[in-house]
């Protein structure tokens, strides 16, 4: 069998367009891949392989009688198991929704499915999308492919192991505080967060829903700029999707050098050497291109993740309040009364992470601490959101490393909450503007472990940060991915 | 700020949740750490926003009055933990 799990996003494209192989080819190429590997870095949760080969199976017959139902006809994507698929089970990696098979699909899976898409669902998480290591699965901890002792990032970290391992080309992922660009950065892929309101969260399991957004996980730029073609645009059942069309792959075109004006940030302490030398060299080489450095004065941006987790678990401590015992997922009734059907079902049914979080929402939304956090955190974010208008008056796009840390080992940082919400610590205050970032794989540290750039444009200018990406597209390709799982 | 034991277990109430009496401690310890961390909000000066900013005038995002199909009652039942003839069943709540 022809090793095709091998392949970039972009090549794969290429092979099946040009007949070179089938997807069932393909999709076989992959499941022997997962079959083989995926015991070492545990991904997904559970995967349908009955289903994936018919998917495969159709999309190859369709190919064959020359009705593809787009380029992209046979490409298989994974899935994070907090996005809905019609019929499959959608835990969010918790026991309380351990059984619960969606009834729907989200629309952004409608839409892929519309392309021809293969879904491979579903991919592990941290429950509820709450954690930055995929250590807060109900179920399993997910392995980092470069070094299977350490993290992979979360929460999206199945996801990102699955395309780092070449599990997939490509996944879907949910970024609520960095859930898509910090595994990315640590597995040394591409991962996308995207203008808040541009792909519907209809259908993602709601964590925070003024800052959840679905983003595509890639091993190649094209990957990213495809998927996020199809799956972004207006869609009536979600009101905070904008009213904007899809977003127009032909928009994308490279920058000049000369006059690029990129916002850069002072190294501090709490950024890896390893990490700051891979920074400051790709720094040194855009100016020499021409790039015009700028630097900006990030301190307000300090306070992010405080403004992040006050406003995140409030809309946690709601948006989690539907998972009662009566309606779906788990049940307990041990003695008969209401009040104790809602109290064991949720104190069983959720994590610690995901309690802890419900209980600092129900604190600062409660009378008497309301003014005093919520509150406030809603003004802070408005500042937040002005502080980066002020910065994009001054310069096109900002650089900054995604993650402070390489991966982790694994339990590292179990203990200490506050270390764990660190590993979020240049990544949330996207969210809260609401503006789209990009992780870019650009080197690894002297372990061997990838270092990824966060790119951040202006709102609805995805088209920057792609074209960016495709320029230093030679320092992404400095990071191999794995072959042998160790 | 600290909360205490008892403050904790009140929120828990409002949470509906319930701690183990034997990690009390440990997640009183933790919470405490998270609520110091994020505490450094309270000293952020904000004043600078006003109403408008907070909650600026985007319209509302409607769509027609309009009778769409939903979910049939077959699927609820698929995932309901407990359902019997069209309804959602719940432990007795009113005493005869």
């Amino acid at each position: 069998m022809k090793e095709l799990w091998k392949l970039k996003y972009s090549d794969i494209k290429k092979g099946l367009n040009s007949g070179e192989f089938t997807p069932t080819e393909l999709i076989q190429s992959l499941i022997s891949r997962i079959e083989a590997e995926d015991p070492k870095i545990k991904a997904f949760l559970s995967w349908e392989k009955e289903s994936i080969l018919k998917a495969a199976a159709e999309s190859t017959e369709r190919r064959k009688s020359g009705k593809p139902l787009s380029e992209f006809d046979g490409i298989p994507i994974g899935v994070k198991d907090n996005i809905c698929i019609e019929n499959t089970i959608t835990s969010c990696a918790s026991k309380i929704l351990e059984n619960y098979r969606s009834p729907f699909h989200a629309t952004a899976i409608e839409k892929l499915l519309a392309k021809g898409f293969v879904l491979i669902p579903r991919a592990n998480m941290d429950e509820f999308a709450m954690g930055s290591s995929t250590e807060n699965s109900a179920y399993q901890v997910t392995k980092n492919p470069f070094d299977t002792t350490r993290i992979p990032g979360g929460s999206s970290g199945g996801s990102a192991a699955a395309v780092a391992a070449s599990f997939v080309p490509i996944a879907l992922g949910s970024d609520t505080g960095g859930s898509v660009r910090q595994p990315a950065s640590l597995c040394g892929i591409y991962g996308l967060k995207p203008t808040y309101g541009t792909v519907s969260r209809y259908g993602l399991v709601a964590y925070a829903s003024s800052l959840d957004q679905i983003g595509p996980l890639s091993k190649d730029i094209d990957g990213i700029i495809d998927v996020y073609s199809v799956i972004s645009g207006k869609d009536q059942r979600d009101a905070t999707s904008k009213n904007i069309p899809a977003f127009d792959p032909s928009k994308v075109k490279e920058l000049p050098w000369k006059g690029l004006k990129i916002g850069k940030m002072k190294i501090t302490s709490e950024i890896e050497p390893d990490i700051a030398k891979a920074y400051e060299s790709l720094l040194a080489e855009l100016e020499s291109k021409g790039a015009q450095l700028v630097d900006l004065d990030f301190s307000l941006l300090s306070n992010s993740i405080p403004i992040y987790y006050i406003i995140a678990t409030a809309e946690c401590s709601s948006n989690l309040s539907r998972f009662d015992g009566i309606r779906f997922g788990q049940r307990k009734d041990p003695s008969g009364k209401l009040e104790d059907l809602y109290v064991t079902s949720r104190s069983e049914g959720f994590g610690k992470e995901v309690q802890r979080r419900i209980l600092l929402g129900t604190f600062s939304l409660s009378a008497g601490y309301y003014d005093a956090y919520y509150g406030r955190a809603q003004k802070a974010r408005v500042l937040i959101k002005k502080e980066y208008e002020g910065y994009f008056s001054k310069v096109d796009l900002i650089l900054q490393p995604t993650s402070p840390t390489t991966a982790f080992k694994v339990g590292e940082k179990t203990s200490d909450p506050i270390q764990m919400y660190k590993a979020d610590i240049l990544t949330t205050s996207v969210n809260l503007a609401g503006v789209p970032a990009m992780s870019v794989p650009i080197g690894t540290d002297s372990k061997g472990l990838p270092i990824g750039l966060q790119i951040t444009a202006p709102s609805l200018h995805e088209d920057r940060i792609f074209g960016f990406a495709k320029m230093i597209s030679d320092w992404a390709s400095k990071v191999q991915l794995p072959e042998a799982i160790k | 700020m600290n909360l205490n034991e008892e403050s904790l277990q009140k929120i828990a109430e409002l949470s509906r949740l319930k701690i183990d009496p034997k990690d009390i401690q440990n997640f009183l310890t933790d919470f405490n750490k998270v609520l110091n961390y994020v505490d450094t909000i309270t000293e952020l000066n904000v004043s600078s926003v006003s109403d408008e900013e907070l909650y600026p005038n985007e319209g509302n995002s409607l769509r027609a009055d309009k009778a769409e199909e939903g979910l049939s009652r077959s699927q609820i039942e698929s995932f309901a933990p407990s359902f019997q003839n069209g309804y959602f069943v719940v432990p007795k709540v009113i005493e005869t």
